[in-house]
């Protein structure tokens, strides 16, 4: 019975993406529909997974559709030792929330990508990227997993490319990237294949004493942190964000690339590696450097996805904290935060691609006013800002509170890195602190103030658009009202394990609470309401507000910040992406390249002199 | 769950909270006005105050997003009131109801600055967004210096979160503020304070005589009665967060009760001369002493409490 969901969740969607390339693009809706369709079974399948106990198995590739002892048969049934599949309570997990972003970005595509902005084919490498995602995370083997981790580099590639003019090159500089991260975990496989270890991921428990330990665990984690987007490897996911369609962001950088590249580092951090105590430090600063370069990015933005984009970086941060502690108290928190992440993040882009779908407008300082004409986007972008900034009682709070605690019990041992507690702690809240202030400016700068002329016909209540965001939002009060004892408990400590609180969070009671100082507050307004609500114009010191000039630039909200010299310069500095490690690589190939092309100087003498030269070389090393 | 909304509503709750802060309030502006050389509000004044706004007529900016303007300060009561609660039940001696530990706690005493900074935006003033702009950067500001006064006591505490357990120590082996460490962090403490209630010389969010209160600048009537509603909690639960951390806590028996409100008078009468003898700062001017003065001493205090001083 485990046997046969476990293929269904995976080649379901993929035999059904191939499949969609046969129809033409004009039936671009008649593919949604069916896209959908293999989402809602798909995400039934990983329900009844959900449930079913953990188990270990092979893959059956159809070796029984060939003859006994043909070819093909015989080459599958070899295969077949490379096919090693195992659930547990992580991966079941991770493929339920695998299942629900499937489905609630494929309703959203759906309605979202107009002809103009379409990639070819969309929906086949949506499908086949969601199979994908289901085989790598409940793969054993890890050449298999490997192999379907390298298929999703490929569609995300495919997921961009052709939606504008300017989206090759970004198409091109994340496939560069992440099929470079890949090429350096074949390495890492290497290393683990030539110390001897079975290639099982369940199984493998390496120390990192050694030199070629570490190496191994390093290659790995530079994979994982690609696919995740966290520091130094991030610099693809703001410029993918920025420039992907939105539905295509809300899907990978978002939520699955998070949910593949975290889990991958859960399984390195938590099972496959022991850490040593350097690793652990250097997880840790990767970690808290991450929110903070991120978040300080995203600050400074103008640019309504690129801002999301770079917290889709800082958010990795606190996942990769929560993971690098170790504790079980630190993995619940790291686990829970990449749900609510990819909960709010997606959600954040889906209404980023609403807003930019109605007004055709990329910068903050073009918008504002918007709440009034897209009520359910803006209610939404509301609770996913508070979520993602923690503020209680949203689940967001929830999980980085787990964190905040599992960083404090930390403190408690000897270690350098445990010692360095009150650095990690500081560095994550202030980083919560500039998320919100980045929020403020997102929020005001797009939903509130006067609403411009133009956008007031604007109609925003489209179904298919407004019903994506409105679920998530709702899942993410869900998850924060009933956190600490429904969500915790339930499904976060099934796989962290159980653990104590140093502290303590009641997140129902003080949601009812909040629940009931609404009502009364309403109430007093109602009762109030005698003395009278009139409308009036704002006051703005006597003067009359010219809408064109007169409003307050929200994009500036932060400019005092770049007050600083130090701070300016590197703000400077990143603008110009002396930061950004494919710049750096790219501009270092083609500086070696550049020295090199002399030798090409089609002149027979340099040439001649060059093989004369090699030759005796050759003489000298063999004689 | 009946229990845990009458200690939210009425004591330590909203009722006793409005009340005591009312009455810090009015101690505020007394002490303000003698050292004017005027003779200052009477006792109940401030409840004066609020109970004339909620009979005014209110005006709602044409370009608001009606329902945050409104609910916004709601959620600052329902902030300030929490956090109220969750200090004054350990500060009371109270193990019994809801409760939460030192992080929820600090992250509840941001969000009726948070409510302020929505409500400004919400107004669709381009002052009050200015209002808003500054008070988030205020907020950056000080947020790393409390937070590194409230790790330092955690330290000090042995890795305790539960403010009961923080004041048990205290009684155990004498309050925190008694040692070095304890006086710096103390010194920290008072200025986040200062900070988060918006005093002199951090009001530069509400500003009155350069941007015409700011984020409050178009609130009138019930909505504005609301905040200071949450204003004045906010006075009570800041330096009650203050007494229990370094200060050994409150007590609500005996002769304690003398010296509890001594305590509490004490934080508020510090305030108070800070905020009347100082000009306003400049939002970077804010910043910087924030990010720069403010943290060295609290990163020196930590050292210091980490070597046992």
């Amino acid at each position: 019975m485990f046997m046969s969901e476990l293929h269904i969740v995976i080649f379901l969607p993929v035999i059904a993406g191939i499949l969609l390339f046969l129809l033409p693009e004009r039936v671009f809706t008649l593919k949604g529909v069916l896209s959908v369709l293999v989402a809602a079974v798909c995400l039934i399948f990983s329900f009844i997974l959900y449930f079913e106990t953990a188990a270990t198995g092979t893959l059956n590739l159809g070796k029984e559709f060939f003859k006994d002892g043909s070819l093909l048969n015989t080459l599958l049934k070899q295969t077949e030792s490379f096919a090693a599949m195992h659930t547990d309570n992580l991966s079941k997990l991770i493929v339920l929330f695998v299942g629900l972003f499937t489905l609630i970005v494929s309703v959203y595509s759906t309605g979202y990508l107009f002809p103009k902005i379409r990639p070819r084919h969309y929906f086949s490498y949506f499908l086949i990227t969601a199979g994908c995602a289901n085989g790598a995370v409940l793969a054993d083997h890890m050449l298999l997993f490997i192999f379907f981790w390298g298929i999703m580099g490929l569609t995300l590639y495919k997921l961009i490319k052709g939606h504008t003019s300017i989206s090759a090159s970004t198409a091109k500089k994340t496939f560069i990237m992440i099929g470079a991260s890949d090429g350096i975990m074949i390495l890492g496989i290497a290393v683990i294949m030539h110390l001897g270890f079975p290639l099982s991921i369940s199984a493998m428990d390496i120390h990192t004493g050694s030199f070629a330990g570490v190496a191994a665990f390093l290659c790995l984690a530079a994979g994982a942190f690609t696919k995740a987007g966290a520091f130094p490897f991030h610099t693809w996911v703001p410029d993918y964000a920025s420039y992907a369609p939105a539905s295509s962001s809300a899907f990978l950088p978002a939520s699955l690339d998070k949910l593949l590249g975290i889990y991958f580092l859960a399984r390195l951090c938590n099972s496959m590696f022991v850490l040593n105590d350097w690793l652990t430090l250097l997880m840790l600063f990767a970690g808290v450097g991450t929110i903070i370069i991120g978040v300080m990015m995203a600050l400074m933005q103008k640019d309504y996805k690129r801002l999301l984009g770079y917290h889709a970086v800082s958010q990795v941060g606190y996942m990769v904290t929560g993971f690098a502690l170790g504790t079980p108290l630190g993995i619940a928190g790291g686990l829970f935060h990449l749900i609510n992440n990819a909960l709010y993040k997606s959600g954040l882009f889906l209404a980023a691609g609403h807003v930019e779908r109605l007004t055709g407008r990329h910068t903050i300082d073009d918008l504002g006013g918007l709440s009034k004409v897209m009520p359910v986007t803006f209610f939404s972008v509301f609770v996913f800002s508070l979520a993602i900034s923690g503020v209680p009682p949203l689940n967001g709070f929830a999980s980085k509170w787990l964190i905040y605690q599992g960083i404090i019990e930390f403190g408690e041992g000897p270690g350098l890195a445990n010692q360095l507690w009150v650095v990690w702690l500081a560095l994550a809240i202030i980083g919560s602190a500039l998320t919100l202030a980045s929020f403020i400016k997102f929020i005001s700068g797009i939903f509130l103030g006067h609403t411009k002329s133009i956008y007031r016909s604007v109609r925003g209540k489209d179904m298919l658009y407004c019903l994506p965001q409105a679920v998530l939002a709702i899942i993410c009060i869900i998850f924060g009202v009933f956190a600490s004892n429904w969500v915790i408990p339930g499904i976060i400590q099934k796989v962290s394990g159980d653990f104590a609180y140093p502290g303590i969070w009641e997140s129902s009671t003080v949601s009812v609470l909040v629940m009931i100082s609404i009502f009364a507050g309403l109430t007093i307004y109602w009762l109030m309401r005698g003395r009278g609500f009139r409308v009036d114009k704002a006051f703005v010191l006597g003067e009359t507000q010219d809408h064109k000039t007169g409003g307050y630039p929200s994009g500036e909200y932060y400019k005092t910040i770049t007050g600083n010299q130090v701070i300016r310069m590197i703000y400077r500095g990143a603008e110009k992406k002396y930061f950004d490690i494919y710049d750096i690589a790219r501009e270092t190939v083609l500086g070696i390249s550049k020295r090199l092309s002399w030798l090409h100087s089609g002149i027979l003498p340099v040439y001649l002199i060059w093989i004369i030269a090699g030759l005796l070389v050759m003489l000298i090393i063999f004689m | 769950m009946l229990r845990d909304i009458f200690y939210f509503l009425i004591f330590p709750g909203l009722l006793f909270a409005f009340a005591g802060g009312g009455f810090l309030s009015w101690f505020d502006r007394k002490v303000t006005a003698r050292l004017q050389f005027r003779v200052g509000p009477p006792l109940l004044q401030p409840f004066y105050d609020c109970i004339k706004l909620f009979g005014k007529e209110t005006i709602i900016p044409a370009d608001s997003a009606q329902g945050l303007f409104f609910l916004s300060p709601v959620f600052a009561v329902a902030g300030a009131v929490l956090s109220c609660v969750l200090i004054l039940l350990p500060a009371f001696g109270m193990t019994s109801g809801f409760a939460g530990d030192i992080i929820v706690v600090f992250y509840l005493l941001m969000i009726p600055s948070l409510s302020y900074i929505i409500g400004a935006i919400a107004s669709g003033n381009p002052l009050a967004g200015l209002g808003a702009s500054r008070e988030m950067k205020l907020i950056i500001g000080y947020e790393l210096s409390l937070l590194l006064v409230v790790a330092a006591v955690i330290m000090k505490a042995g890795h305790s979160l539960s403010l009961h357990e923080i004041i048990a120590i205290q009684q155990q082996q004498g309050a925190f503020i008694w040692s070095l460490s304890g006086i710096l962090l103390f010194i920290v403490a008072m200025m986040c304070v200062q900070a988060k209630l918006a005093f002199v010389p951090f009001d530069i969010a509400d500003a009155e005589t350069e941007i015409a209160g700011g984020i409050f600048i178009e609130y009138s009537g019930t909505i504005l009665a609301m905040v200071k509603i949450a204003k004045s909690v906010m006075l009570l639960a800041l330096p009650s967060f203050v007494a229990v951390l370094l200060l050994g806590g409150l007590y609500f028996y005996g002769i304690h009760i003398f010296w509890s409100i001594l305590k509490i008078l004490g934080v508020v009468l510090l305030i108070t001369l800070v905020r009347n003898t100082n000009p306003r700062l400049t939002t970077g001017q804010s910043m910087r002493f924030f990010f720069i003065w403010m943290n060295l001493i609290a990163v020196v205090a930590i050292v210091m409490t980490y070597i046992g001083w």
